[in-house]
Formats: structure tokens, sequence, C-alpha cells
């Protein structure tokens, strides 16, 4: 069976215990339900997003604390409903990155639409933070790549 | 696609458990009032489309060889916390 993605991650091959579940998918891809979280290198500050549905959708993702301190998303009564979270341990939070061939040394984090997920239930949803103040594309300019 | 007329204070209902009342018609401004299960999100579509979209160009840019996300940046080197 081919099963391999075109990252070389065989989704076959990922238990079903770190699965991650997003009931409705994500904005843009609403059959995309189960990912997981990869790492992309050894103290890299960006994870990989998965999708075990679909081997060629992937995308970096950051804690966006890492690049934005005071970074206070408020999830509504609703959201915090949708995903049963209880209290802070309930939430596990990261962001998606932009990489445009344009900005060699920068990268753009969602600060509007962040992934929140709780890690009792393992599962997940994409809050869309409108009218949050919080933009889609927050610039980070990370150190240059000695040529 | 469905049309339907509806006034002032008047509803729509979708499925068993979704609600949509026209609550007030102010020049080309229409207030609607939507009652639904917590499950089901509501956003205005033009921001949903926005985050879509930035989706979209997060997988078409996802570069795993980049040398700039592989090198440890000073000082940050958290990751999402999944563990129960």
């Amino acid at each position: 069976m081919e099963a391999a993605s075109p990252n070389g991650i065989d989704v076959d091959e990922i238990p079903e215990d770190k699965v991650i579940l997003f009931d409705e998918g994500i904005p843009g891809l609403p059959d995309c339900h189960r990912f997981v979280l990869l790492d992309l290198a050894p103290d890299s500050a960006f994870q990989v997003l998965q999708s075990v549905d679909s081997p060629e959708v992937s995308m970096i993702v950051t804690v966006p604390w890492l690049f934005f301190p005071d970074y206070a998303p408020e999830l509504s009564d609703v959201e915090q409903a949708s995903l049963a979270i209880g209290g802070p341990e309930d939430v596990a939070l990261f962001c998606s990155v932009v990489l445009t061939p344009d900005d060699k040394d920068t990268v753009f984090v969602n600060l509007m639409g962040p992934f929140v997920v709780n890690p009792g239930t393992r599962r997940g949803c994409q809050f869309v933070l409108a009218g949050s103040g919080y933009p889609l594309r927050a610039p980070v300019k990370l150190p240059e790549v000695p040529a | 696609m469905l049309v339907l007329s509806r006034k002032q204070g008047e509803s729509v209902v979708i499925g068993n458990d979704i609600l949509v009342t026209v609550l007030e018609v102010r020049g080309d401004q229409i207030r609607l009032g939507i009652d639904a299960p917590r499950s089901i999100t509501v956003h205005r579509q033009e921001v949903y489309l926005q985050v879509a979209s930035e989706n979209s160009a997060a997988i078409a840019s996802a570069d795993r060889e980049s040398p700039l996300l592989r090198r440890p940046v000073p000082g940050a080197v958290a990751k999402p916390d999944l563990e129960p």
C-alpha cells in the first residue's frame, strides 16, 4: 500500500493516541479531521501539523508566545465548551506559519486563527478570533541563515 | 440556493436546531439573530474566508527543509504540550 506522504511520513504508522481530532475540520479544509503534530528539527521553534486523512496537507506551526509574549487570545464560553475546556491545563495552543518568497528571514504567524487542542481529549479546533484585533499575518524576523 | 422572503421578526429554521431570526432592517443593513447548538460555529463570511485563505497559504508554503525554520531560535524551544 502506498501510504507515505510527499513529506516522507507514513500516515498509517501514526499511533492512534497521537492523533488530534478536529471534528469540524478547519476553515478551507472541512474534510480534514485527523491531524498529528510532528517535530520539524531538534530545538526548532517550529513543528508540523500534518493531516492524517490527506498526506499532502501539512502546515508549519509554532507556539506564538515564543515570539509574541503578550499574546492573550480570549476564548468565548461557547468556544471553551466546544472543547470541554475547564481550565488552562486543558489548552494547548499553536498558530500556523506562512513563508513568503519575498521575505527571506521573516515568517508570518496567524494570531487571528489559533489552533487550540484539549490534551485530555485530543480534540481540537481552529478558532476564528474575529474582533480580537490580532492579525492574520504577524511578522517574525528570524536569525538569518548564513549563506 | 433556496431563496426565502422574511420580514422583521420572522425566522427560518435550519435542520432541527438552528434558528435564524431577522431582528432589524435598517437601510441596507440587516441584523440577524442566530440560535444554534454550541457545536455549530458561526462567522461572518469574510473573516472565515480570510482564515481559510491563510490556511491555504500556510499549506502551500510549508517547507520542512527551510533552513530558516530548522535552525534553533535562541530562547525559543517550547513545543505545544499535548500530554494530558
